[in-house]
């Protein structure tokens, strides 16, 4: 038997290294211990779709126990532990498309299955938070420390463009990075006048918009 | 040239009646040889289009002898080789060429109104496919799925009955059919399939015949390791037109376009043309 590949892409995520402290824009900075994210669902998004699949986001996402593979979309969750990631490359999986024009990555943030690659005993609460947060607020112009603990349960959508359309009408093979920028989680939020509840919103805001879809031949540019 | 000079002196006028017939349609009669060779073609779609449908197109030549011992009984042997190509829905294509499972049936001749050329034959079948088909494994060691396999690669037994008619120059031909897999290839049972053929023929010339008929087929469900394939099971009916022809005493030529008219598969299936072409030889 003689195969030949198609269309695939392989999907990978590459979190930002964590520094020791990260500075926020409203001159905090934020001490991590630990930071953890599950990706349940990585879809890839068609163009002419496109403006569907935008007007899903307001439907409430639903979570399933187990989201299958399908040649668009890759289902099995992934704990991400972004503390030991260190900026390097996560492999998710390799889409196999149909031929066609996409134009961008949905992924779904949700908590994790029993059998989602990456969990272990130190992160077993991951199957019922999205988003965990753990470290220590300290403000710049006081120098008054105080501990943050944010866990995100809720499950949410993150929609993301590409710089251009892929376009698929033969065999190839493409790579995409979904950059997560988890030192950006923490802007926009005053920890000394928000509430607990206002800080957790603003953070889920701030995960969505730190998601970013890179293909390889952009990445090589930056 | 390509006429039959004499219609007595060809194959089908030795048992009396000069009706055109192939392979396995024909009337027995007692050391008759007749070989054949047939290309076959057809394609089959599984799953949704444009989401992860699955494609096959599918030739095969089957390599076949018949032997008649007796004017009641002909046995038959079939041997396939199959050229699959499956493309997935992003592209990837897999090419297999392989033999396929080896065919072999017995007709013996239950009824007839008369000894020389009956005009009525009724027939029961009997057969076993052999599972000679070679089995394909993916780069991880393990067998690919059925829709890959160029056969069941198990043991098939093969029941059924016929009727023929000959009233020349029109002849019927309607025939039962059932085939009864077992656990073959990869933990897989491929489904139990009862076909249904009705054709009538009709011969203006001695050495030419059209042919209109309707192929019936109803497929249970299959399984892979004990789970139903959800796009297996369900029931398709073909229309069917075809040629015979003789262009010398011992050759015969035969011709048939298969168009799918009613499909009511399970799951996402659908089936597309097919087509036959083939060459008998009397020895």
């Amino acid at each position: 038997m003689r195969v030949t590949d198609g269309i695939e892409v392989d999907v990978a995520y590459q979190p930002e290294a964590t520094p020791a402290q990260i500075r926020t824009d409203m001159d905090y900075r934020v001490a991590l211990d630990r930071a953890l994210i599950v990706v349940g669902k990585v879809e890839l998004l068609r163009c002419d779709n496109f403006v569907s699949d935008l007007w899903a986001l307001f439907a409430p996402a639903r979570a399933r126990a187990h989201v299958l593979d399908t040649p668009t979309s890759l289902g099995v969750p992934l704990v991400i532990d972004l503390m030991e990631s260190a900026g390097t490359p996560e492999f998710a999986g390799t889409l196999r498309p149909p031929p066609g024009r996409y134009c961008g990555m949905r992924v779904l943030g949700m908590p994790a299955d029993p059998d989602a690659a990456g969990l272990s005993d130190e992160n077993l609460e991951m199957m019922q938070h999205s988003v965990l947060i753990a470290g220590r607020v300290v403000d710049t112009s006081s120098g008054e420390e105080s501990p943050l603990l944010a866990r995100i349960w809720e499950v949410f959508d993150c929609e993301m463009r590409f710089d251009r359309p892929l376009v698929f009408d033969s065999p190839v093979l493409e790579t995409i990075s979904i950059q997560i920028d988890h030192t950006s989680w923490f802007d926009g939020i005053d920890f000394a006048l928000q509430s607990s509840d206002a800080v957790q919103q603003q953070i889920t805001e701030n995960v969505r918009s730190s998601l970013r879809a890179v293909l390889a031949d952009a990445s090589a540019q930056l | 040239m390509w006429i039959a000079s004499g219609a007595s002196a060809c194959g089908t006028c030795s048992v009396g009646d000069p009706t055109l017939t192939v392979v396995g349609f024909e009337q027995p009669k007692a050391s008759r040889v007749r070989t054949s060779a047939a290309l076959r073609h057809r394609s089959d779609s599984i799953g949704e289009s444009g989401v992860d449908e699955l494609t096959l197109s599918e030739q095969r030549m089957e390599l076949a002898g018949a032997y008649s011992p007796t004017d009641r009984l002909s046995l038959y042997l079939m041997m396939p080789l199959v050229h699959r190509l499956i493309t997935e829905v992003n592209l990837a294509e897999a090419n297999v060429w392989a033999p396929g499972d080896l065919d072999f049936r017995v007709r013996g001749v239950v009824w007839r109104d008369r000894k020389f050329a009956p005009r009525h034959l009724v027939s029961m079948i009997g057969g076993l496919e052999f599972p000679t088909s070679s089995i394909e494994y993916g780069p991880d060691g393990r067998p690919l799925p059925l829709e890959f396999q160029v056969g069941t690669s198990s043991w098939d037994p093969i029941a059924g009955a016929s009727y023929t008619m000959f009233m020349n120059p029109w002849s019927v031909y309607v025939a039962s059919m059932a085939i009864f897999p077992t656990t073959g290839t990869a933990d897989t049972r491929a489904s139990i399939s009862v076909r249904q053929t009705a054709l009538g023929q009709y011969q203006p010339w001695d050495f030419l015949a059209f042919q209109l008929g309707v192929e019936f087929r109803f497929d249970g469900p299959g399984y892979i390791a004990g789970v139903r394939d959800p796009n297996t099971g369900g029931n398709i009916t073909y229309g069917t037109l075809g040629i015979v022809g003789v262009p010398h005493e011992k050759v015969m030529l035969h011709a048939t376009g298969a168009i799918p008219m009613v499909q009511r598969l399970d799951g996402t299936h659908e089936e597309g043309f097919a087509f036959t072409a083939g060459l008998i030889y009397d020895i």
